[in-house]
């Protein structure tokens, strides 16, 4: 997934939570607050396998922390830089 | 949220909830109990003991499902909850007890709470749920409440949430014609697979869980025997200022969102310490870690089961190095993750509606010769957050006391409520002399506060 915008990668993380993870309204949105909207532990490793699908990164548990799960864009962000140091 | 004013005629369990009732048959069968779980709560003065009684006559009759004989339609079958039949069994069972109070800062908790583990409750006769108020003082120096119910009515948090419930009730926030509807469950997004894909997803898990055979567990307890069951356990309360600390070197060691692979290991080591003690193999450390599988954002189902298991195994050779477990256990975690063993869980469970309950419980052991697992962890998070208070009463601690078969006879429960960790430790009578007790007591808390 070389060439991928941090743009594209924040929507990437906004769909899967949003169509695959998390049960949530029209009201979230890629600065909605994760943990508040119900992420878990099973799912952000769900998340991060469905990253690794996409992008061949694999993001570890660790490097999760509340501010990068503070919304999708901060955690894309993260994504981005791995993404970028691979 | 569903009207309860259209349940009627048969629901059938989940499939958790089947594979819970085939231990709660060898409980039955084994050791004349049942598999009963229990919540506790601690409260202040002022708890209204008649309204609280009051509220849950009126759920009941309101809601079958909380006194639903659980049977197969003509004794084949999924099993299912019996609606229609539940008028004709008793309400669920309120009952306020008295006693003095304590001097003790912690009074210790009334031994009727321990013995309510112990005594059977008839799934045929719709005993799902009961409750013991113990008022010191006439309720004036607070009171003690627990409910005990049959891990199969609900789970951790779904019983959490009907605690939650009945006291918005009690104020008026919420109306009993506004019942949560125990029809709900988590949503299934992905088509349903075919039933031979079902059976191969079981396959694996089962596969995966015998794998585990070749270097099998041997619990505390032993394996599978006939004894009666004399459960009993001990809740320790760590300060604030320890469970900061607690909790920060699991989130650092474990991760923000996985503290429970910390206290896991903690967990292991700590019956590891007895096993050295009485300088016995372990063989291998076998513990299986619950899943909510509820939707995550919604406020989720109440009622019935709602995990799947993820199973750890771990050796007696990789215990001497903390942070190397950890990491032993997130990288299985995230294997098992990435395997789909969570889904071929759920459909695993789910074979166990077809099947008798006594084979199931033979298979689940079969493997592990005789034994289930080493110990059974829970770890549940925050405990009813945001609830101040309990008809009427400051609650001033809470926590989960987990089922546990006498074999393997020990688990270790955590949760937090107003920033104190609580450790419940559930055991066998017999299992543990009172000098392994303090080893493992101080194994634990040692690991936790690093």
């Amino acid at each position: 997934m070389t060439g991928t915008t941090q743009e594209e990668l924040t929507q990437r993380v906004f769909e899967i939570l949003r169509d695959g993870l998390l049960d949530v309204g029209d009201d979230f949105t890629p600065r909605s607050n994760l943990v508040a909207a119900g992420l878990d532990s099973l799912a952000v490793t769900q998340l991060m396998l469905a990253i690794e699908e996409s992008t061949g990164v694999w993001v570890d548990d660790s490097l999760l922390t509340p501010e990068h799960l503070e919304s999708a864009e901060s955690l894309a962000s993260l994504v981005y830089r791995q993404l970028q140091g691979s | 949220m569903g009207s309860a004013a259209g349940l009627r005629g048969d629901l059938p369990l989940t499939g958790a909830d089947c594979f819970l009732r085939a231990f709660d048959h060898e409980i039955r069968r084994m050791n004349g109990a049942s598999h009963v779980s229990q919540l506790v709560l601690r409260l202040g003065p002022g708890f209204d003991a008649l309204g609280f009684r009051r509220m849950v006559e009126e759920a009941a009759r309101a809601h079958p499902l909380l006194r639903a004989p659980v049977a197969r339609r003509f004794g084949l079958g999924p099993p299912v909850f019996r609606l229609t039949a539940a008028a004709r069994c008793p309400m669920p069972r309120v009952e306020i007890h008295e006693a003095e109070a304590s001097p003790a800062q912690d009074p210790p908790l009334p031994a009727l709470f321990f013995s309510r583990l112990n005594q059977p409750l008839s799934l045929r006769r719709g005993e799902l749920l009961r409750f013991d108020g113990v008022r010191y003082a006439g309720g004036a120096a607070g009171t003690d409440l627990a409910a005990s119910w049959l891990h199969l009515l609900f789970d951790g948090a779904g019983s959490e949430r009907f605690m939650r419930w009945l006291d918005e009730c009690y104020r008026g926030q919420r109306r009993l014609a506004e019942l949560p509807d125990p029809d709900e469950i988590a949503p299934d997004r992905s088509p349903k697979p075919s039933f031979g894909e079902r059976g191969r997803a079981a396959r694996a898990w089962q596969g995966w869980h015998d794998a585990m055979g070749t270097r099998p567990p041997r619990s505390l307890a032993g394996p599978l025997r006939r004894t009666p069951q004399a459960l009993r356990y001990t809740v320790h309360s760590f300060s604030e200022e320890e469970t900061g600390r607690v909790v920060d070197a699991a989130q650092r060691g474990a991760g923000f969102l996985t503290p429970m692979l910390f206290y896991l290991a903690a967990a292991l080591r700590a019956h590891h310490a007895v096993f050295q003690a009485r300088g016995v193999d372990a063989g291998s450390y076998v513990v299986p870690l619950p899943v909510n599988l509820r939707p995550k954002g919604g406020e989720g189902a109440v009622f019935r089961t709602h995990v799947s298991l993820i199973w750890f195994q771990v050796f007696p050779e990789q215990m001497n190095d903390f942070d190397g477990l950890v990491a032993e256990l997130k990288a299985q975690r995230v294997a098992a993750i990435r395997a789909g063993q969570i889904e071929n869980g759920v459909h695993a469970m789910d074979f166990a509606r077809l099947a008798p309950s006594r084979l199931y419980a033979h298979m689940a052991r079969r493997s592990l010769r005789g034994e289930l697992c080493s110990f059974f962890f829970a770890f549940t998070d925050g405990f009813l957050p945001g609830l101040e208070s309990f008809f009427g009463a400051r609650i001033v601690n809470g926590f989960h006391v987990p089922p546990v078969p006498p074999s393997p006879g020990s688990c270790v429960a955590l949760s937090l409520r107003d920033q104190r960790l609580n450790l419940t430790h559930v055991h066998q009578r017999g299992v543990l002399s009172e000098r392994e007790l303090a080893i493992f007591r101080e194994r634990l808390r040692a690991d936790l506060l690093g």
